[in-house]
């Protein structure tokens, strides 16, 4: 039996319910009797986690750079590392790559404790470093070449050329390729050995929007194959683009953790819907009685809470049941900047400069 | 260690050194260029008839018979040498650089020779450093000597030439400096090399990322050293084709001395990859260390004695300079290359390994891939 808390979409109590793992089962609102449908999670087992990581710890002299972390991230997630410059993102996933020696802490990747089997578990990493930089002097296709000899297995290069959008490019050399490109040549190495696991650490850092784009597009496809993605990141889109798990990191130290979803509702201000140039008055006390959060009124401009997706539509069949005509709707929803501001008082950007 | 990932590294390495005018340069072109120039600078004009000194003992009929044939060959202008004169001493105080010594017995042996076993043996001094003149004029003298041989006895090497070098310290400047730019080129690429790979190796993350892959360290250095080898021994060789074919240098064809060259070649290349290594240890950006690295190897070329002998130098430097890695590659490079000084040749290449043994094996603990 697992306990499960839902918000209730119609009075927005919050409301505990218990069930099987697995288990989806039809619930009534003890407050204002609305039903609905609870889904209990499957409960996961070690084997369904691709990295389990525990009382991570690194210390540089007085600076705690990782501080007591604990995570675990299912396989097939994309799990976002998101934090601002020099909050322990780069130190914590270079211990899991066992590049660098935790001063405490256990991390096993695909059950295996790194600290005695790594030779084992690089064929199923990937890396992409922070700042990587390949060969100058070699070609795209060359440099593939070179780090998949270095494995035994070996994943088939034209394929990756192919898959990362890189044809064109094969071979020009290193060197000359734009900042997306290096960095998209940087994913594909990161492919050469077909790893389960693929770490990509800041891999949009420093590129435009459009070269960004391209980069995601890249990670989401790889998503797709079923590869399981450690992301870091300080820019809170790629994490909400891209991330099935979130973890925000603030100063060696995970501050909040979960789905896009959980994160936005737990410490955001949830779904607005903005109806525009209403052409009656007295909206906000009709939706109100008819159990609505209306967060502001103004102009005969109306803003309403939304907590699921229903929710829109029960919204705008009241207006028109009661004839009520609008301009236009919107709808916006709080973010992860705005998570994180409320958790550590200060903004993502502000924070990294 | 897996062969078939130290060869890919290898192909790689090679495939992208080819690729960069700048080493190339400084790989083969530019010890190329500095020989012609210094070479140009400092060759004196050549000659055309070549001087003998001929100290004739015997004094007799005969030998002025032989002396005027040797003149008569119209190679050889023939300079004679007093009877008193001590012939070490004369060589050394006039910078002799060949030098016939024509025996007492020289006549008599030769008359009596009809009916007898009897042998004269003619001694010819010559200077090593001047190999490609003295081989011409020794190939003179054995042609007359072989001549008259058949003329008195048919064939019976009746007179003989034994040879014996001298050392003289007035080298050719090119027989010394060839040498030096060997040594001082691999210094520069290994360094440099070295220098590379673990600054801008590390700041570009391809050593956290080689961490994470199956290559090992002992694999990845090992194609390193292999294609750090490779770069010494092609810039040794295109060094050593133009000294000969432009300067007409000649180097010693020895399987030892040859075998002493290899093994110094590849000590020196182990011995400044470490170096390199070392700088590369404690400057950790790129620009700086190779700043670094200038600072070690420039001086160093200048004080090693890399480009003038030693003994131009004030009795101080002289002495710094037996504590520099590199003196001890040049000395031991001239001696086996030029000099064919055996003992000479193996102390020094005996140093050099010891040197390249503390070196690579202090840069290979002492740097990692890891951060801390
Ligand atoms: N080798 C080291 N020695 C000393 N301090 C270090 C070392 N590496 C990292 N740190 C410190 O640890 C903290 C965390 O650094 P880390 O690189 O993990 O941050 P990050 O989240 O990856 O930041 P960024 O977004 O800039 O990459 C920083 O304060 C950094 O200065
Ligand atoms: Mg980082």
């Amino acid at each position: 039996m697992i306990e499960k808390n839902v918000r209730c979409p119609k009075c927005h109590e919050i409301v505990s319910f218990s069930g099987e793992p697995g288990e989806r089962i039809t619930v009534t609102c003890p407050k204002c009797g609305a039903q609905g449908k609870v889904t209990f999670e499957k409960l996961t087992t070690d084997k369904d986690f691709a990295i389990e990581v525990s009382h991570l710890k690194k210390v540089y002299g007085n600076l705690i750079a990782v501080n007591d972390i604990s995570f675990s991230i299912k396989k097939g997630d994309v799990f976002a590392f998101l934090g601002p410059n020099g909050a322990g993102k780069t130190t914590t996933v270079e211990m899991i790559e066992s590049i660098r020696i935790p001063t405490a802490g256990m991390i096993k990747i695909l059950s295996k404790d790194i600290r005695t089997n790594f030779d084992d578990v690089k064929n199923d990493i990937g890396v992409l470093p922070q700042e990587f930089h390949s060969f100058e002097r070699l070609t795209v296709k060359e440099t593939l070449v070179y780090f998949s000899n270095l494995y035994k297995k070996q994943a088939n290069v034209d394929e990756i050329i192919e898959a990362m959008d890189l044809k064109g490019n094969q071979n020009q050399l290193y060197t000359n390729l734009s900042g997306g490109l290096k960095q998209r040549v940087g994913v594909a190495i990161a492919l050469v050995n077909d790893p389960e696991i693929i770490f990509l650490d800041e891999p949009t850092t420093g590129l435009d929007p459009k070269a960004r784009r391209e980069v995601w597009n890249v990670i989401a496809g790889l998503k797709k194959k079923g590869k399981t993605i450690f992301l870091t990141t300080h820019y809170m889109e790629e994490a909400e683009y891209l991330a099935d798990h979130i973890a925000i990191i603030h100063k060696g130290k995970i501050i909040a953790e979960g789905s896009l979803d959980e994160l936005l509702n737990r410490y955001g201000k949830g779904k607005i819907l903005y109806i525009k140039r209403l052409k009656t008055k007295n909206v906000k006390e009709l939706l109100q009685q008819k159990g609505f959060e209306v967060t502001s009124e103004e102009n005969g401009d109306i803003a309403v809470r939304i907590t699921y997706k229903e929710h829109v539509i029960e919204v705008l069949s009241a207006l028109r049941h009661d004839c009520i005509d609008y301009g236009s709707i919107d709808i916006k929803r709080s973010n992860l900047e705005e998570v994180f501001l409320h958790l550590t008082g200060s903004k993502l950007g502000e924070v990294a400069s | 260690m897996r062969l078939k990932v130290i060869a890919s590294d290898f192909k790689v390495n090679i495939k992208a050194w080819s690729r960069s005018k700048g080493t190339l340069f400084w790989t083969l072109a530019f010890p190329v260029m500095l020989i012609l120039i210094f070479g140009a600078i400092f060759s004196g004009v050549g000659e055309v008839e070549y001087e003998l000194d001929v100290q004739d003992l015997d004094d007799s009929e005969m030998s002025h018979e032989f002396i005027k044939i040797l003149e008569e060959t119209g190679v050889i202008k023939v300079i004679n040498v007093s009877v008193n004169e001590d012939i070490m001493s004369y060589i050394e105080e006039n910078n002799i650089k060949r030098l016939l010594v024509i025996p007492e017995k020289y006549g008599e042996v030769i008359i009596s020779s009809f009916g007898t076993n009897a042998t004269v043996d003619l001694l010819f001094y010559f200077d090593q450093s001047e190999q490609s003149s003295n081989q011409v004029i020794r190939s003179v003298i054995s042609n007359v000597i072989q001549s008259m041989n058949m003329e008195l006895s048919h064939g019976r090497d009746i007179i003989k030439i034994e040879d014996i070098p001298t050392i003289t310290e007035d080298f050719d400047f090119i027989d010394f400096f060839i040498p030096g730019m060997i040594g001082f080129t691999i210094m520069q690429t290994c360094i440099y090399g070295s220098i590379e790979r673990n600054t801008k190796y590390r700041k570009y993350g391809i050593l956290r990322k080689l961490l994470t892959t199956p290559i090992t360290r002992a694999e990845w250095i090992f194609s390193k050293m292999l294609f750090m080898m490779f770069l010494s021994f092609l810039s040794s060789v295109i060094i050593i084709l133009v000294g000969i074919l432009v300067w007409g240098i000649t180097i010693t064809v020895d399987p030892l001395m040859i075998t002493l060259m290899i093994i110094t070649i590849s000590a020196t290349s182990f011995l400044f990859s470490g170096m390199g290594m070392l700088i590369g240890r404690f400057v950790k950006e790129e620009e700086t260390a190779d700043t670094a690295g200038g600072a070690i190897s420039f001086p160093m070329m200048f004080l090693a004695g890399t480009f003038f002998p030693l003994d131009q130098m004030p009795e101080f430097l002289q002495e710094f300079a037996r504590i520099l890695p590199l003196y001890y590659v040049n000395e031991g490079l001239r001696n086996a290359m030029i000099y064919a000084n055996q003992s000479e040749a193996l102390l020094n290449s005996f140093i050099v390994i010891i040197f390249a043994s503390i070196f690579f094996l202090a840069g290979v603990l002492l740097t990692k891939w890891n951060e801390d």
